[in-house]
């Protein structure tokens, strides 16, 4: 156990608040939560690849990091217009 | 421990502290407008602390610069997604997001309106 594994543990705590949001509440609470919880993911995997010296691992991340903008993008658009 | 160490793990303290400060901040708030904000938190102190902790655990290597590049598309990407997302808020409740006379904040109409 290091420092990296210990704060990427803390910060994958955070996925629980972030869950309150996505499953509780209006849609729009829901959809805050779900924007909250990629940053969070992203952040920890990056703490996860370093704590584990696989450090290659962090294209993991950055995928995710391009990949959630659209995916926000797509659900804000549909929130707006469609749900 | 040595100097190098502390400021590492320093900065790991300060990207939780910033992410928890952002998830309970988002959570608490009562409206989804409110807590919008609070996305901002771990996307920028977060990202550019763990970039730094990043450089000093591991130096100028790949895994460095992949972090740096995470930290400037959360960093810019961010602002575009709360944009789009407090829009289709507003898009929501009225059916558009253009200004309403009666609106509590300043805005710029476009010449056309006029």
């Amino acid at each position: 156990m290091n420092p990296w594994l210990i704060a990427g543990m803390s910060v994958s705590a955070t996925l629980v608040p972030c869950a309150a949001m996505c499953l509780r509440g209006s849609p729009e609470r829901r959809l805050v939560g779900l924007e909250m919880t990629s940053l969070m993911v992203t952040l920890a995997m990056v703490m996860f690849a370093v704590g584990y010296g696989r450090t290659p691992f962090v294209d993991i991340p950055l995928a995710l990091a391009i990949l959630s903008f659209g995916g926000g993008l797509v659900f804000a658009r549909f929130l707006g217009k469609h749900l | 421990m040595t100097a190098h160490s502390i400021v590492e793990n320093g900065l790991l303290v300060l990207v939780v502290l910033a992410c928890w400060l952002g998830a309970i901040g988002m959570w608490r708030m009562r409206e989804p407008m409110q807590a919008l904000h609070y996305l901002s938190l771990p996307a920028t102190l977060g990202a550019f602390a763990l970039a730094i902790a990043v450089f000093l655990a591991e130096g100028a290597n790949q895994a460095f610069w992949k972090t740096l590049l995470i930290a400037c598309v959360l960093f810019a990407t961010n602002s575009v997604v709360a944009h789009a997302t407090a829009r289709s808020f507003r898009a929501r409740d009225l059916g558009h997001w253009e200004p309403l006379d009666g609106d509590p904040f300043e805005f710029v109409r476009d010449t056309e309106e006029k």
